[in-house]
């Protein structure tokens, strides 16, 4: 039985949903935020996860980081040897997609590591007659940069439990092999 | 004072008191057992650290950490008694008098080694210590391994500090 403990890094544009999602994964899905309250810098949600068909889980600290700029000095800092990456747009906002690769960018050069598991989220799929970013065109461009890409609506309550289990279990996975190199190293 | 022999071993009494992190099937005791082939593993984010105590006190002249893609480690000590008091007394400590805790406080930027162990010495010309916190800043990897430590030294009694 082991306990791994993961920095979960959640970046993307401001109104993407990414608090309210991490606020709906932390309350098992109780707790939709309705109005917009911009998150101010980073806020570190707390979430065991337990990895299926194991005795093992996964502590994610998720810094739910903020899509303003002011702050990124700031976020910078504390994005310092990530473990795990989630990227959230907006499905209706083609903006918020394109500013993918800038994040994606930033947090990856906050860590050492050759591999930094990461998956990218299109968000608020209930917004059907407004959609403006095409799920092929999003899955094409997060295979390219090696991300595995889901779905959610935070609203309806769709899907939005899978990204985070989906990263722990990838920290998981890393966490066996590591300790498989280690041992053909000795 | 007995003769110089590897004192950071758990057949002579020394002990891991502290470890951040803790999978049951790569313990901290791996440290302490003389085996390259069992380790420690850190198990999340960083730093990380450890606290090994000797059974009295010790006098080092060499300090060698065998581990696997650590990047920034550092070695604190403590000539106090109780291990339990560490983190206190040394704040306390620190501000009173300086030479009497933290003698040894070092940051070494490790070389990085995939594929390989590292093998790290610290010379430490005979320096006191009841307690050592290795600390790990950094890595190269979401996760490291500690294999061995090794300090070449003598047990003392616990003799008054002057
Ligand atoms: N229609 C719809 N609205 C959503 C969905 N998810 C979030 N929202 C709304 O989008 C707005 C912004 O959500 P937040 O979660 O605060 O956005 P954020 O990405 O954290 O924004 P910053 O903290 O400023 O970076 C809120 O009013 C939410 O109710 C969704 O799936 N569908
Ligand atoms: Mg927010």
């Amino acid at each position: 039985m082991v306990k791994l403990t993961a920095k979960f890094i959640l970046a993307g544009d401001a109104t993407v949903g990414k608090s309210t999602l991490a606020q709906l994964f932390r309350s098992d899905g109780a707790h939709f935020q309705k109005n917009y309250a911009m998150t101010v810098g980073v806020d570190i949600i707390m979430k065991t996860v337990h990895i299926p068909e194991t005795s093992d889980s996964v502590e994610l600290l998720i810094y739910d980081s903020s899509g303003k700029e002011i702050f990124y000095e700031i976020m910078e800092k504390l994005w310092e040897q990530p473990s795990v990456l989630c990227l959230v747009y907006d499905v209706s906002n083609e903006q918020s997609f394109n500013s993918c690769a800038k994040w994606l960018q930033r947090v990856r050069a906050r860590t050492l590591c050759s591999h930094l598991p990461g998956v990218l989220v299109g968000n608020k799929t209930d917004l059907v007659g407004r959609r403006t970013v095409e799920q092929k065109q999003a899955q094409e461009w997060a295979a390219q940069n090696d991300l595995e890409y889901f779905e959610t609506s935070a609203k309806e309550m769709e899907n939005f439990e899978v990204p985070f289990r989906s990263l722990a279990k990838s920290f998981h996975h890393l966490y066996q092999e590591k300790v498989e190199t280690i041992h053909s190293v000795v | 004072m007995t003769k110089v022999s590897d004192v950071c071993l758990s057949s002579c009494g020394a002990t891991v008191v502290l470890a951040t992190s803790s999978d049951e099937h790569y313990p901290p005791e791996n440290i302490l057992d003389g085996k390259l082939e069992t380790f420690w593993t850190t198990t999340g984010t960083f730093p990380q650290e450890f606290i090994i105590s000797f059974n009295g006190s010790a006098r080092i002249n060499k300090l060698t950490v065998q581990s696997y893609l650590v990047r920034n480690l550092k070695i604190e000590k403590s000539i106090s008694k109780d291990p339990i008091s560490f983190e206190k007394c040394a704040e306390k400590e620190r501000r009173e008098s300086l030479n009497c805790w933290i003698l040894l406080q070092r940051k070494i930027y490790l070389e990085n080694s995939e594929g390989q162990l590292q093998t790290e010495e610290f010379m430490l010309s005979g320096c006191q210590a009841t307690h050592l916190r290795f600390i790990i800043e950094s890595s190269y990897d979401h996760f490291v391994s500690i294999h061995r430590v090794m300090a070449d030294g003598a047990m003392d009694s616990m003799s008054p500090t002057a």
